[in-house]
Order: structure tokens, then C-alpha cells, then sequence
């Protein structure tokens, strides 16, 4: 798995865009996810992507308060990932 | 209009065995919260819950242990046995006018849950014979019915985290109505299991750290088990025996949501406390404390204030509001009793029980949940609050019994 930040970037991209069941060509980083219909029940799916593909656990709770944009949960996800990672190498 | 009063409390917990362990345990913050671990779950991503100890476990088993029984049933029992104790009821007092009413979330979990991985993973066909009358939903309410020889009515509420506020509220309105003397009501729960706890996770509302009701850092509820029964009587037949009166059941009302299945509705937890202060005749101002759902997630908590202000007033004036979750956890099916036996005693003890793990005042929140030290209060009046998934509201008003 590459840690590239561009290339996991658009991994998570195509990840919130299969699991929230919108068309990758319609979002970008700077989409709303209310924009697009992007409900919780969209995001415990989400998250449950990213726990098996990232190994992260991400609860639906606070830090996901502030998420408005596809750009800010790809931020929370790749701030997980990368404490994940340091979890796991330490 | 008849008057209903408790008699007996008993509860099972993750504080130990009795409503006095619990007690102890919420008045001083102790948390009954430990690791936990399934056989099953081989990537588990939250470590922690209100479980019952190993030693509670075994002793409990021994009391109330039977081929016939899921953990969930034990535990209804006992603590049914310890408030049939303290309300000291004798054969005599049960028969027809005696109803049970005990709920639960998920039933025996232990039970499908074993006979799933025997029947889908080992391929087993010899599964346990007696698992149907395990799992099913009143099991717990009627080994308490069959024990004691109580052949009134017979509920068993299956409403979520709703279920053990409904089952004590349900109890009160067929005493209140004449239908019955005396009522068993409470709650059970016991679904602490690999398959159970798996599905949380996948839910997303647990937290991987602590669980820190109405705190700015809270990040999730910590699952919790246990059972809580109460001994309810109309006021007549209470006197009549001579019991001794703990409190009185001044209101209950419950209702629901018809809007979304996990997210709850402020208004309709406001209208739900307000018919529930109307049903006592009582007015807000009147209560001193109130044990909230306070679950600890972003979406309850949030709302549960708003809710609480459109009732109690925008500055919450008067009135202390605590979770005592991060202490017995959040119990589902029992968690209405268990909290209700707590509120009971924070009546009794003139102490509100603290929210512990409060780091800091959240904006969107506001208020201080008691954080972290128990406080005293000058009250006649207490209530408490369940909002389930589903929508379900539920609201109990407890108040001293003044003859």
C-alpha cells in the first residue's frame, strides 16, 4: 500500500465515493458531503471502508463533528492512518 | 387516583452485585469499566467495557445458575431476589395482582450467539436444545414470575436502550390504573458477546478511549451489562403490609420520535419530560436532578441538551444534570433500570451522582454534567431519562414519599 500522500489522496477519494455511492467524476475535495447526500448511515460505511482497508478505527463521534467537506474526511482519515501507522511501527 | 410507591430495588452491574455496590460506585465516580476480550473477534478495536467481573460472574451463576438459562435471565433474578429482599415480600403478596414487567435489548445474546458460530462455523448440528426458550426476549421476566409465583401480567418491552425506563414506567401505569397491586419492573441485559460487540464497533459509537458524557473530547459510549428491578405497589397495599417506603413514583411518560432511527429529535425528548412533569403535576422547577441518557456520543449528547434547556430553562438554573454512564456503562435493555435505581438513591442520599472523565465544557453543550465529584442537593424531586434508538423516548419522575 503506498503512503504517498497524493496517490492515498485519491485512494480515499475513490473510497468515499464507492462507499457514499456518488460518482467519482462528481466530487472533489472541496465537495460538500451534504452537497452530496452524503448521510451518517453513508458514513458508518465510510468508515467501515477505512477500517479495512486502513486498519483505523474511526468512531462517528466527535472528530467527525466538524467534517463538512470531502477534503476534511480525508484529512481526519489520513491523520488516522498515519497515527495508525506510527501505533504500529513504535 | 391510585398512588404508586418502591418498595425494593436490586441491581446487577459492572459496580458488583447489588443496588448498594452501584450506589458506591456512582457516588464516589469509582468506574466499573475494564478490559474485555472475544474469542471471536480477532481484530477487536475497542478494548473496554462495563463488564461484570469474573468473580460477580461465577457467584451470580451459582445463585442463579440453570441449563435453562442465558447469563441474562441470572442476572434479572438476582437482582429481582435482592429487591423482593429489602421490600420484604412474602408468598402471600404475589399470585394475580402481582404483574412482572422486565425488558431487554438483545434477549439471551450468549445463547444465539454461541449456537450461530457452533451451527455456521463448526458446522454443529447438535446445538442447544433449549435455546429457543434462552434467547426469547421475556425469558428473563418470566424465570422472575416463575421464581416468585407472581401470575399478573407479563411484559417484556424490547425498545432499546428505552426498554428498562419503559418496563418501570409500564409497571406504574397498570398499578395507577387498578390492573394490578404490585409490580417486578426493570430491566436486563447481557450482550456482552463477540458477535454483539462486533457490531457496535461497526456502528461507530463506541469509543476506543473513554467514555466522557457532555465533555468537548467525548468521542463515544462504553457498552455495559447488568440487570436493575424494582418493587413497585399502589401506596394502599404497601401501608396495608407495612412496608417501608423508599419513594413514589410521581410520573412517566414516554413517547417517540416518528423521524429518524439513530438520530434524536430535541423537541420531542423536551415534549416527552414535559408530559411526564404533567403526569406527576409536578413543574420543572421542582426537580433538583436529573440522570440523563448522556450516552456520551456526539448526536445524543448535543440533543439531550437541547432538550433539557427547552424544559428545565436556557441556563439550566436549579437543577444538576449528570451521566452516570462512564460508571455502570451504557447497560441497553437495562441501562433505564440501573439508571433509575441510581436516581432513586440520589434521592435518597440528597447527592447527585458525578459524570466522570469530563475534561472540558464543550460550546455546543454548555453546562457542567457534576464533573467529577459528587455534589449535594436540596430536592423532593428527581427524574430520569432514556432516549433509545428508534426514537423512543422515556422520562421517570421519582419523588420523596411525604405520607
Amino acid at each position: 500500500m503506498s503512503t504517498d500522500k497524493t496517490d492515498i489522496s485519491q485512494e480515499l477519494l475513490e473510497l468515499v465515493a464507492r462507499e457514499g455511492m456518488v460518482d467519482v467524476s462528481d466530487i472533489t475535495p472541496e465537495s460538500r458531503l451534504e452537497d452530496l447526500d452524503i448521510q451518517s448511515a453513508d458514513f458508518v460505511m465510510i468508515l467501515m471502508a477505512l477500517e479495512e482497508e486502513y486498519g483505523v478505527y474511526i468512531s462517528v463521534d466527535n472528530e467527525l463533528t466538524n467534517v463538512q467537506t470531502v477534503q476534511d474526511l480525508l484529512t481526519l482519515a489520513q491523520n488516522k492512518i498515519q497515527e495508525g501507522q506510527k501505533d504500529a511501527n513504535a | 387516583m391510585t398512588r404508586v410507591v418502591v418498595t425494593g430495588i436490586g441491581a446487577v452491574s459492572a459496580c458488583g452485585i447489588g443496588a448498594d455496590a452501584l450506589w458506591t460506585a456512582a457516588a464516589t465516580g469509582t468506574s466499573g469499566v475494564r478490559p474485555v476480550s472475544f474469542e471471536t473477534l480477532t481484530n477487536q478495536r475497542v478494548g473496554t467495557a462495563a463488564a461484570l467481573s469474573d468473580d460477580d460472574k461465577e457467584s451470580i451463576t451459582e445463585a442463579a445458575g440453570h441449563r435453562m438459562r442465558d447469563p441474562v435471565a441470572q442476572y434479572a433474578l438476582v437482582a429481582a431476589r435482592e429487591a423482593i429482599s429489602q421490600a420484604g415480600l412474602g408468598e402471600a403478596d404475589f399470585g394475580d395482582r402481582c404483574g412482572v414487567v422486565i425488558g431487554s435489548g438483545f434477549g439471551g445474546a450468549k445463547t444465539l450467539d454461541d449456537n450461530y458460530i457452533a451451527f455456521g462455523v463448526e458446522k454443529n448440528m447438535r446445538l442447544d436444545p433449549m435455546a429457543v426458550p434462552k434467547i426469547m426476549n421475556n425469558a428473563a421476566a418470566s424465570w422472575v414470575s416463575m421464581e416468585f409465583g407472581a401470575s399478573g401480567p407479563i411484559y417484556s418491552p424490547s425498545t432499546a436502550c428505552s426498554s428498562g425506563s419503559q418496563s418501570i414506567g409500564l409497571g406504574y401505569q397498570l398499578i395507577k390504573s387498578g390492573a394490578i397491586d404490585r409490580c417486578l419492573a426493570g430491566g436486563a441485559e447481557a450482550s456482552l458477546v463477540g458477535g454483539v460487540f462486533r457490531v457496535w464497533e461497526l456502528l461507530r459509537v463506541m469509543t476506543a478511549d473513554k467514555n466522557r458524557p457532555f465533555s468537548k473530547d467525548r468521542n463515544g459510549m462504553t457498552l455495559g451489562e447488568g440487570a436493575g428491578v424494582l418493587v413497585l405497589e399502589s401506596l394502599e397495599t404497601a401501608q396495608a403490609r407495612g412496608a417501608e417506603i423508599i419513594c413514589e413514583v410521581a410520573g412517566y411518560a414516554t413517547n417517540s420520535d416518528a423521524g429518524d432511527l439513530l438520530r434524536p429529535n430535541p423537541d420531542r425528548a423536551a415534549d416527552c419530560m414535559r408530559l411526564a412533569l404533567g403526569d406527576a403535576e409536578l413543574t420543572a422547577a421542582s426537580v433538583g436532578y436529573v440522570n440523563a441518557h448522556g450516552t456520551g456520543t456526539v448526536a445524543n449528547d448535543v440533543t439531550e441538551t437541547a432538550a433539557l434547556r427547552q424544559v428545565f430553562g436556557e441556563d439550566l438554573a436549579g437543577v444538576e444534570v449528570s451521566s452516570t454512564k462512564p460508571i455502570h456503562g451504557h447497560a441497553l435493555g437495562a441501562a433505564g433500570a440501573i439508571e433509575a435505581i441510581v436516581t432513586v438513591q440520589a434521592l435518597s442520599h440528597q447527592t447527585a451522582p458525578p459524570t466522570i472523565n469530563f475534561n472540558e465544557m464543550d460550546p455546543k453543550i454548555g453546562f457542567d454534567p457534576v464533573a467529577n465529584t459528587a455534589r449535594g442537593i436540596e430536592t423532593s424531586t428527581v427524574m430520569s431519562n432514556s432516549l433509545a434508538f428508534g426514537g423512543i423516548n422515556a422520562s421517570l419522575i421519582f419523588k420523596s414519599f411525604d405520607g
